[in-house]
């Protein structure tokens, strides 16, 4: 009956990166950086985690001579998210 | 946020609420175009009523104003999407609405200008033309083919994309601005078309600039805030 949780999107950084990427079409690094209150330096380990799950895509590009990081949740991710969810209803239903 | 901290699936259910709270609350509206367009049409529709009711005519067509508009509104454009850090699905819905409503707008100033000579070219053609009878003795008059009442249209044309907005971004000043809308729409049938220019002035307030105001008013505070 239980399904154990996707151990990649059980950690809190990273649930919240997704959870930030699922509800819009696309976001900056600094963006996810401001939301999340995290460090660039674990944000990026952990965006680097996502998307080698291929839960997120990563766009590396110059904006005004600046470079900029552009991410964005791939239809794999919302699977994963959307399963997880489910999963985590079904955990919090059981230990009600 | 630290990384390894050990959390339930309550705190997990909780930090999803969270983020998408976040995500959603990100997005705010200068408010700069809707005050733009709000102005410019309010001030073109009722130039246009102040001209037919006094009698006078200005140097030039007060609509060109509306065009000009478009410049300052595609600076605008490219300098808030310079500013966006996170694109939401709902924006590319809302463009594609007001950008439909332009091509509109200008496909009926087309019509408005176009139908009639063609109609009185065709007339000609066909060999006969319009007259004015007036039933009271005076001498008939030949008219040139018109579209009555068509600023009812664009009145109604005015309610559409503001309502989708409205809708889509859950903004109730638009929503509200929409329905009055559709109530000049039906009040401009009964009325003669000066007073449709009139009707399509105070459309563009509420349509426009008073949620335009609102809009502004909320980013403001929302900058001081993120200071």
């Amino acid at each position: 009956m239980f399904k154990e949780l996707d151990p990649i999107l059980h950690s809190q950084l990273r649930l919240a990166i997704m959870s930030l990427l699922i509800s819009v079409k696309e976001a900056e690094f600094t963006f996810i950086r401001e939301k999340t209150n995290s460090t660039a330096g674990n944000l990026s380990v952990q965006v680097q985690k996502l998307k080698e799950v291929g839960y997120i895509s990563v766009l590396k590009q110059f904006k005004d001579n600046y470079p900029q990081t552009t991410c964005k949740i791939t239809p794999t991710g919302v699977l994963a998210f959307e399963n997880y969810v489910k999963n985590l209803q079904v955990y919090l239903k059981v230990g009600k | 946020m630290p990384e390894e901290k050990e959390f339930s699936e309550q705190d997990s259910l909780q930090l999803i609420a969270e983020m998408i709270k976040k995500a959603k609350g990100s997005y705010h509206d200068t408010g700069i175009g809707s005050l733009l367009w709000g102005a410019v049409v309010s001030i073109a529709s009722f130039m246009s009523y102040l001209q037919r009711e006094y009698n006078f005519t200005l140097l030039i067509d007060i609509w060109w104003l509306v065009f000009a508009a478009i410049i300052p509104q595609l600076y605008i454009s490219i300098k808030e999407k310079k500013n966006v850090k996170a694109k939401q699905y709902d924006n590319d819905v809302v463009n594609a609405v007001w950008l439909v409503f332009g091509i509109s707008i200008f496909a009926l100033s087309f019509f408005q200008n176009i139908v009639p000579v063609q109609t009185e070219k065709l007339f000609a053609q066909d060999g006969f033309t319009l007259m004015k009878h007036y039933t009271d003795g005076r001498v008939d008059e030949v008219i040139k083919p018109f579209t009555p009442s068509l600023y009812s249209i664009y009145i109604l044309i005015y309610a559409f994309p503001t309502m989708v907005t409205g809708m889509v971004k859950k903004f109730t000043p638009m929503k509200v601005g929409a329905i009055v809308t559709y109530g000049f729409f039906m009040l401009s049938l009964f009325t003669q078309s000066k007073y449709d220019m009139l009707l399509g002035s105070a459309s563009a307030l509420v349509c426009w600039f008073i949620p335009g105001i609102i809009l502004r008013k909320k980013y403001l505070a929302q900058i001081t805030l993120n200071v």
